[in-house]
């Protein structure tokens, strides 16, 4: 299984708790960094100098203080350091424009967070099985599963 | 019909018998037959000498007698060209009469100018106007009567008639004592019997109302437009505001909402052991609201969307769509257990939206499927029949609940419900999303219905889209 952190950009603290819970509700522990604003993520992501953070997986909620989701994906997607590191869009309605301009920007799938706590972690499940395993090394490279 | 004035044959009619002509006549004829009267008295032969002329009587009788013949003659055929001439000369007099009458009887402005520009003639309504008389308006011009620059455009359009040789229609203005007054005037010239224009005619009607009326009509046009612009825009702006709204709704709305139903569920899966019954009643209580005011919120952002979405026309297959939202219905709902006997037509084909049809559909038969849901043997029917109208209708029919028709009206109203929530689950969007969408596509919705014996949804679609809509169209 894929060690990596996932890197969770969300503002509300009641959603960083519920997702940290749903995750560990999966048996995914302590593996969520959470950043509060688009700015903290492109500085974890890309910083200016010393080691970047190189998540398994990047939780971007569309609706963030100072750089806006769509925004820090852009910038994302046009640095090569980035480019190719997994990004789930984090919307709360279906607004076709936002998940439609998620995708343009390079975005690998989005989830509309549901009311339901049980929900979300059938979502939260989905998403960890299959983006966490995505990157792990393959059976015949020798790393145990 | 009246008798002509001036035909009456007496006195006149005698005098003018008694003409020098016609006295000579007669005293020649009366000479005649006293001479043979005398001659015929005093002599034997018819050869003696008459006592008047010394010519023989009978001579004398014949001459006399010619000389009066034709002097009579005479009398008549002169008193005949005579009677001819006054005839003409009256019918004549009677047709300017008439004529006069006729322009002094009409409410337009008719005069006559020579090809100087002075007047020959104005009717009465002119006289009136301009408070001159005919009489005295004879040989004057324009430029006696109006300012310069009104009396040079006069000039200039008679000439331009005059140039032509036809009728010419222009507007002209003449200053009046209330002001300015607008006037369509007719010019045309006058030919006298050589085929020479002597003179011009000039007839002018006032058309001041109706420049007035017509300038109003414009201010008020062009007010309008206004006005609609203005709304127009107002009704953009309102329909950017209704769209951040929503997105607001969604966003801000949801997020309190999932920390409360989150919290909740993980309080009563992780620490349900810490309360009692009541407790735990309490706690589900808080989650199944949460879920009631997702749906809630899910709803009025479909109503909004329905509302302000752009409409793609494209042919629709609704056999399919319906097919598809019941196979849907079936699959989540399985825990119903009582039978129900589901027919939907084939070939129900239609254009509009697609994805709002099919949001109307499942709203529909989401509502046959949760009104049946007591019946031991329910069905539910999709198909189209022909109005009287000759319009095809599509209808969602059950055999559920039903409703009262007193309430008819109430059904495409949002949060109006029929039922109360314990008896049907339903936020009270979901027929006025589908009205919302019928009415998008410019076609009409209705249902029937009896309480306990079903009711039927039906709902006519135009072929092809209506006249563009204004921003924010479908709108209620």
């Amino acid at each position: 299984m894929n060690d990596a952190p996932i890197l969770l950009a969300e503002d509300n603290p009641d959603d960083v708790l519920l997702t940290r819970r749903a995750f560990s509700k999966n048996g995914f522990e302590n593996r969520i960094i959470a950043v509060p604003d688009g700015e903290a993520c492109l500085a974890a992501l890309l910083p200016a100098v010393g080691p970047a953070l190189n998540p398994a997986l990047v939780l971007l909620d569309i609706n963030l203080p100072k750089i806006g989701g769509l925004d820090v994906l852009g910038r994302l997607r046009a640095d090569p350091r980035t480019r190719t590191v997994p990004v789930v869009i984090l919307t709360t309605s279906r607004e076709q424009r936002d998940v439609i301009e998620g995708y343009r920007l390079g975005a690998n799938s989005y989830v509309c967070k549901p009311v339901s706590f049980t929900a979300f972690v059938a979502v939260v499940r989905t998403l960890a099985t299959y983006w966490l395993r995505v990157n792990e090394p393959r059976p015949d490279s020798g790393a145990a599963p | 019909m009246r008798q002509r004035p001036g035909t009456n044959p007496t006195p006149t009619g005698l005098r003018s018998v008694l003409t020098p002509t016609a006295l000579a006549a007669a005293a020649a004829i009366l000479v005649c037959l006293l001479d043979l009267s005398l001659g015929l008295a005093t002599t034997d032969s018819p050869l003696a000498t008459s006592p008047l002329l010394g010519l023989p009587p009978l001579v004398e009788v014949i001459l006399l007698g010619a000389v009066g013949v034709l002097a009579l003659v005479s009398a008549a055929r002169s008193r005949v060209a005579q009677v001819r001439a006054e005839t003409a000369r009256l019918r004549a007099d009677e047709d300017s009469q008439r004529l006069l009458q006729v322009i002094d009887n009409t409410s337009a402005v008719i005069y006559m100018r020579d090809r100087d520009g002075r007047y020959l003639l104005v009717n009465r309504r002119y006289e009136e106007l301009f408070g001159v008389k005919r009489e005295e308006i004879v040989g004057m011009s324009d430029f006696d009567l109006f300012p310069p620059a009104a009396a040079a455009e006069f000039r200039a359009n008679d000439l331009k008639a005059l140039a032509r040789g036809a009728a010419i229609q222009f507007e002209e203005t003449a200053p009046q004592e209330d002001g300015p007054h607008a006037y369509i005037t007719v010019k045309y010239p006058i030919t006298d019997a050589a085929g020479d224009h002597y003179a011009i005619c000039g007839i002018s009607t006032d058309i001041t109302d109706l420049k007035r009326a017509e300038a109003e009509a414009k201010s008020l046009n062009a007010g309008l437009e206004a006005r609609v612009r203005e709304r127009t825009a107002e009704l953009e702006a309102s329909t950017r505001e209704l769209d951040a709204f929503a997105y607001s709704v969604s966003h801000d709305l949801r997020a309190p909402l999932r920390a409360v139903a989150g919290f909740s569920e993980l309080l009563l899966e992780d620490y349900a052991a810490g309360l009692d019954d009541t407790g735990r009643d309490y706690l589900g209580r808080v989650v199944a609201a949460t879920s009631r005011m997702s749906r809630l919120i899910d709803d009025l952002l479909a109503l909004s969307r329905a509302t302000r979405v752009e409409l793609s026309w494209r042919p629709v297959d609704l056999t399919a769509i319906a097919q598809r939202v019941l196979a849907d219905l079936r699959a989540t709902d399985s825990g119903r257990d009582r039978p129900i006997e589901l027919i939907v037509e084939q070939g129900l084909r239609a254009t509009g939206d697609p994805a709002l049809l099919e949001l109307a559909l499942q709203n529909l038969i989401g509502n046959a499927w949760k009104f049946t849901a007591k019946q031991d043997k329910a069905l539910i029917h999709v198909g189209a029949d022909q109005l009287p109208d000759g319009a095809r209708a599509f209808f969602v029919r059950d055999t559920g609940a039903g409703f009262d028709m007193r309430y008819a009206d109430k059904l495409f109203i949002p949060f109006q419900r029929l039922h109360s929530r314990e008896d049907f689950a339903g936020s009270g969007i979901g027929l006025a999303i589908v009205g919302r969408i019928i009415a998008r596509h410019g076609g009409r919705i209705w249902a029937e219905g009896h309480p306990e014996r079903g009711a039927v949804f039906r709902f006519v679609l135009p072929e092809r889209p209506p006249e563009p809509a204004h921003p924010g169209g479908g709108a209620r």
